[in-house]
């Protein structure tokens, strides 16, 4: 059933023009890690300010709304310039493990930041006790594992 | 500048380091975790003083606080970068990627320390709720762009077959 999704995926005209297109993938990896990074960024201010580290002046529940849009966007962003990837390389994706570890831990990731996270962060400051500490690590934990697996796609598959 | 990277090229500690298995996936992986840190960091750092974002934090708060992780994240990223390099220096000297990457990384050093030596000197003037001058905000964006381009040309660097023709044609990795 999931495999003949990723040999459909692979067979569209869209995978094919990606794979037979000299610029296409480039251009779409390359805009891919600078959406990695501007995800990055975004993540790490408010992780490291739930560390008690970084940007400490600045009220918590300020600095995570603040960094909420840029974090949504390069999501997006990264979504965006993910997706055409595993189209035009559905199989490869498909039998790499790496890959459903990366979405597996991408999902987590999501489910932990729209609940935990957010809840954590958006909170009255000096009220949860050790928990934003918790959160900042497993969020960094997370995400990092993330970029690993996705760069272990690329290089042992 | 060839007879070195061929030097470099037949250590056998450059040989040990090509050929294993692990250590290129490794150094890798490193590097672009490292990048994240570093260009992620970074990046907030250039949106604030163009004003596209953290304008309630004083802009004097973000090199006292998030410098020394941005350092951290870059230093990682030299030690696994020159690793790379060291393990496969021929694989590098005829890439035009690499080369611009090199020069791009120049620029926007230079880029931070005038920009750290001349305009941020008057930082207390325009530190928070005024309007920072023209000169941060034009290092801002030069410095966005610069690094955003040393993080396009170090994904280029896998496409050794599409370097552009006048380069091909200085046969300088033949």
């Amino acid at each position: 059933m999931l495999q003949s999704f990723f040999e459909w995926m692979q067979g569209l005209p869209f995978s094919a023009w990606m794979l037979e297109e000299t610029w296409a993938s480039p251009i779409i990896q390359c805009a891919h890690l600078v959406a990695l990074v501007g995800f990055a960024g975004a993540v790490l201010v408010v992780d490291m300010r739930l560390l008690g580290r970084g940007l400490i002046k600045t009220p918590l529940n300020q600095l995570a709304r603040e960094m909420d849009r840029w974090m949504i966007w390069s999501f997006v962003a990264l979504f965006v310039t993910g997706a055409p990837q595993v189209l035009s390389t559905a199989l490869k994706q498909y039998y790499s493990p790496f890959f459903w570890w990366k979405i597996q831990i991408i999902v987590i990731g999501l489910l932990f930041n729209f609940t935990i996270r957010r809840r954590v962060a958006f909170a009255e400051e000096g009220t949860l006790g050790h928990w934003p500490k918790v959160v900042g690590f497993l969020s960094i934990g997370i995400w990092t594992s993330v970029s690993v697996y996705a760069r272990l796609i690329g290089l042992l598959s | 500048m060839r007879s070195l990277f061929e030097w470099v090229d037949a250590l056998p500690s450059s040989i040990a380091l090509r050929e294993s298995l692990n250590a290129y996936p490794t150094m890798l992986t490193i590097h672009v975790v490292s990048m994240c840190l570093f260009a992620g960091l970074i990046a907030y750092w250039d949106m604030r003083l163009i004003g596209f974002t953290l304008k309630k934090v004083p802009v004097s708060n973000i090199p006292t606080r998030l410098f020394p992780w941005a350092l951290t994240g870059y230093g990682i990223n030299l030690i696994t970068g020159a690793l790379l390099l060291y393990s496969q220096p021929m694989r590098y000297y005829g890439n035009f990627y690499f080369w611009a990457k090199m020069a791009l990384m120049l620029v926007a050093g230079i880029n931070m320390f005038w920009f750290h030596y001349a305009t941020y000197k008057s930082v207390q003037a325009w530190d928070q709720g005024r309007e920072i001058p023209l000169n941060a905000r034009l290092a801002g964006v030069v410095s966005l762009v610069l690094w955003a381009a040393v993080v396009v040309t170090g994904r280029m660097m896998a496409y050794s077959g599409l370097m552009p023709g006048w380069w091909n044609n200085l046969n300088i990795g033949a």
